[in-house]
């Protein structure tokens, strides 16, 4: 069992430890550099390790097994197969800059934790490009398995820390402090990354920019940043539920994560090009004088935290249309229901089930 | 200590099988194993992007998708997908890269403020022809193996049943919901709702019937998680196969020389020996 | 080997009323034992119970004993149970698997996850294949059959199980009355071999013909018991459930004024 850990630990170590010797370059400027990715990729070779080790002491894989309750796999094809059908669709037909090929992801990482979430997003991309037939096939899916690994992960465990959990009814005060510590996080995030990664070669408010694209894209930006804080704060008091400012701190969060893994594969294996509407915005960036992994980072920042936004908002909605009964039945379900008066257990004669 | 299952297999058909189950391929790269199909496919795709430049991919793309396609008889087929999927990338990388390269000297056209660049070019076709090569690749794959093949050589050699159990079920529910998604737009339209005009109003439909869709699809994992028990699928170890692809020792050597080779890229790439 | 629920209660996670009180239900070898009722009267819930679903795969409560021979199978994990007391629902399309590409593989997929050996396994499948009368359909894809042809497909994948009993909650409420006609045909003939069936319908007619003991509930109790023909009679009536239609017949024709001999006759003339 401890060797299992060890070895994972040693295995990530190695991978990181490699990574910086090849790539080497994390100086600040570096806006594509991979420490991202490294990490990801030292994740994944950790879990394969630990895997590879357990089924050398055992000849099987059963405590990962385990996890996957009966249930838990009979979503995941649900969960998959609405990844690649949502995320066709916004591919082929609409080219607008994001994705929605997580929602699957997610909503298993909520219901099931963060192994099932990320084996759902890993397997749902290579599928996809693999053995989905035209004219669901996905073009550029398989390399991005590790980005949804990650998503998955993610979602896993802040369903784990009750984030979407419903919170219904609170005080306008609470609600207050909700909104703001959420419109803090977002706000905060984006006039950092606005500083740190979009200016320099070029100016989105400059008047004396030249370029009227990054003027327009600009005032574009700022407007969809106005509009989704007044949106949020409509839906917190609408709703009275708490539980917006985490989805939406939880979406933001996993969408920056998203970007800074998936930017060096994107400039790396396709130079940014993906066929989708992101293709666009990493052209304008470029045009403004960036080189490619910088385009790609810039072009991710804009869309991965918008894409997980609208992802994580569409999981909460479909949650809460759940029944409590179905929800309970998974194996993190009891995290997203509201806390009340639970089961009574132990009365006079009354078992469950065997262990 | 779990016992490994055993790699030969007996032909489907000595012990009443029906003939549909596991029937061989047509041609004889069909009939290599699906490991051995998809270790093709990944190297390829991996070597086309190492080797880089415009030539590497296109020699890449002739000798790895093309020759082989021509000798599974499928290479029409695998030209109007490849071209299918290959479009809308085509157009961006065209339009996008030959008018909007950075630093592009060598002008070759001129409409308005727009320029076309040599480098641009270049560029472009550069990645159009490392796209085409791994999706020629990947689609020959998806034309001569049969999903449910690939995934029963992975659970002979080892995989978990749960995990193949999961694969498969997805092939088969992506089409499924696609079907569920007509009924369920049939159904609204016949209530009033509107799917033609402006991209708007189409966009407001979508939630009608993608709603629906997601939760009766949730729903109904209650009632399939109860019938897989009912047929024992939680018992814990592996299950009998009732046929598994043929595999040879020669195949096996020719997967773990394409991993060398490919590793060998890989390396030469990194120490700056190619181009 | 008679499956045998004594004082059997059971409660939903989170619900405060038992949806099942006291119920005492004998499921002896080889005979069909039909459960009628109104809609939540608690049918589909005994069936769970029943098969082991209830309270492994859903959670809840459960008191009283369940003994399979004698010998209680509380402690018995989920797939133990499913071995010996196998489960089909309603819904056809959601007893299939999703993983196979032919009704062969599709009725194989039970002996599969037991690990039996491969002859013995395609054995079994062609086996309950003749038995439900579906083998000239081996190679067609499950999921473009029609809904009663899926029902039996599902029947048949349990019974490539071998269990001990099959326990069947309503396999026809969700079929046109094609589909209804062609599962009562292959369950009649099942009757007959000897299978060890409980059944729970609503279509008291269908029970009436091939149930030899029947059990009626109402709010989760048991109401009556005993021989089919008792149970199935005019009392189901406030039990909210519409007798066999030889029952509604003889009552209309006692109604109409029928001479009483005439009654008889028909009473003979439409017996099972």
């Amino acid at each position: 069992m401890f060797v299992r850990w060890l070895a994972a630990l040693i295995a990530f170590g190695a991978v990181a430890f490699l990574g910086i010797a090849v790539f080497g370059d994390f100086s600040a400027d570096a806006a594509g550099n991979s420490w991202a990715l490294i990490a990801a990729i030292g994740l994944a070779v950790g879990f394969v390790a630990y895997a590879a080790i357990e089924f050398a002491q055992t000849g099987g894989f059963a405590s990962i097994a385990r996890q996957f309750d009966i249930r838990t796999l009979a979503l995941m094809p649900v969960a998959i197969a609405i990844n690649i059908i949502l995320g066709a669709a916004v591919a082929n037909a609409l080219k607008i800059p994001i994705y929605l090929d997580s929602i699957g992801t997610i909503l298993v990482g909520a219901l099931a934790g963060p192994i099932p979430g990320a084996l759902t997003g890993f397997l749902a991309n290579i599928l996809w490009q693999y053995i989905i037939p035209p004219p669901f096939q996905g073009t550029v899916a398989a390399p991005f398995a590790i980005v949804a690994a990650v998503i998955g992960l993610l979602a896993g465990l802040f369903g784990r820390a009750g984030w979407l959990r419903p919170r219904p009814d609170r005080s306008l005060g609470e609600l207050a402090v909700g909104g703001v510590v959420a419109l803090v996080v977002v706000i905060g995030l984006a006039i950092y990354a606005y500083t740190r990664f979009y200016t320099g070669a070029f100016q989105f408010f400059n008047p004396e920019n030249d370029n009227v694209l990054f003027t327009v894209l600009g005032w574009l930006i700022a407007l969809l940043f106005v509009g989704f804080a007044v949106g949020f704060l409509v839906l917190l008091v609408l709703r009275r539920d708490l539980t917006v400012a985490y989805v939406t701190i939880a979406g933001v969060l996993t969408g920056v994560v998203a970007a800074l893994i998936s930017a060096p594969i994107s400039a790396n294996l396709f130079s940014g090009i993906t066929g989708s509407g992101t293709d666009f915005l990493v052209a304008a960036f470029r045009q403004a004088g960036s080189d490619i992994q910088t385009a790609t980072f810039q072009q991710g920042l804009l869309s991965d935290p918008v894409d997980k936004l609208v992802t994580f908002f569409v999981v909460y909605l479909v949650l809460n249309a759940m029944a409590r009964r179905s929800k309970a039945r998974f194996p993190q379900g009891e995290r997203l229901i509201e806390t009340d008066a639970t089961d009574t257990l132990g009365e006079a004669g009354w078992r469950g089930a065997p262990s | 200590m779990a016992r490994r299952p055993e790699l030969t297999v007996a032909s489907p058909r000595d012990r009443g099988l029906p003939e549909a189950i596991g029937r061989p391929g047509p041609s004889a790269f069909h009939r290599l194993n699906p490991l051995t199909k998809a270790t093709l496919a990944t190297m390829s795709a991996i070597a086309a992007v190492v080797v880089g430049g415009l030539v590497g991919p296109l020699i890449l793309l002739a000798l790895a998708v093309v020759l082989p396609a021509a000798a599974a008889g499928v290479l029409r087929r695998l030209a109007v997908t490849s071209v299918l999927l290959a479009l809308p990338i085509a157009l961006s990388a065209f339009v996008l890269n030959l008018f909007f390269f950075p630093g592009g000297q060598d002008v070759l056209l001129r409409i308005g403020p727009v320029v076309a660049t040599a480098e641009g070019l270049a560029f472009a076709l550069e990645i159009l022809v490392r796209i085409m090569a791994i999706s020629g690749a990947i689609t020959l794959f998806y034309l001569t193996t049969r999903p449910g093949d690939l995934v029963v050589d992975l659970e002979r050699r080892g995989v978990s049943p749960r995990i193949a159990f999961v694969a498969n079920a997805s092939v088969q529910t992506v089409p499924a919901m696609v079907e569920r998604a007509s009924q369920i737009t049939a159904a609204q339209r016949a209530r009033g709702l509107d799917t033609e005009g402006s991209f708007l109003r189409r966009a407001r439909g979508v939630v009608p019937i993608v709603g629906p869709v997601i939760l009766g699809s949730i729903a109904e994992v209650e009632e399939r998680t109860l019938a897989l028990e009912a047929r024992s699928f939680s018992r814990p170890g592996r299950r009998t196969l009732l046929w598994a692809p043929a595999d040879s020792a020669v195949e096996a050597v020719l997967r773990w020389a394409m991993v060398v080779a490919v590793i060998g890229l890989v390396v030469a790439r990194a120490t700056g020996a190619l181009a | 080997m008679s499956l045998r629920l004594e004082a059997v209660g059971y409660r939903y996670a989170g619900a405060r009323q038992p949806a099942l009180l006291d119920v005492d239900l004998e499921l002896p070898d080889g005979a069909v034992v039909g459960v009628a009722g109104a809609s939540e009267a608690g049918k589909t819930t005994l069936c769970l119970v029943a098969a082991g679903l209830a309270p492994r795969a859903i959670g809840g409560r459960i008191r009283g004993t369940l003994t399979l021979d004698g010998e209680t199978i509380d402690a018995w994990p989920m797939h133990r149970v499913a071995a010996e007391i196998s489960i089909g629902f309603q819904n056809p399309a959601t007893q299939l698997s999703g993983v196979t590409t032919t009704v062969f593989e599709e009725v194989a997929f039970g002996p599969m996850n037991l690990a039996l050996a491969r002859d013995e396994i395609i054995d079994r499948a062609w086996d309950a294949l003749e038995a439900v009368g579906l083998a000239d359909l081996a190679e067609r894809d499950p999921w473009r059959l029609s809904g009663g042809q899926q029902q039996l497909v599902a029947i048949a994948g349990l019974l490539a199980m071998r269990p001990r009993h099959l326990v069947l909650d309503e396999p026809t409420a969700q079929l046109d009355p094609a589909g209804t006609q062609l599962v009562g045909d292959a369950l009649l003939r099942l009757a007959q071999r000897g299978a060890s069936i409980l059944i729970a319908e609503q279509k008291t007619d269908l029970l009436a013909a091939v149930c030899d003991t029947a059990v009626a509930l109402r709010h989760g109790r048991v109401a009556a018991a005993g021989p089919a023909a008792e149970v199935l009679g005019a009392g189901l009536d406030e039990l909210g459930v519409a007798p066999p239609a030889r029952v509604r017949l003889q009552r209309a024709a006692r109604k109409a004024g029928l001479p009483p001999d005439v009654i008889g006759r028909l009473a003979e003339a439409t017996a099972r």
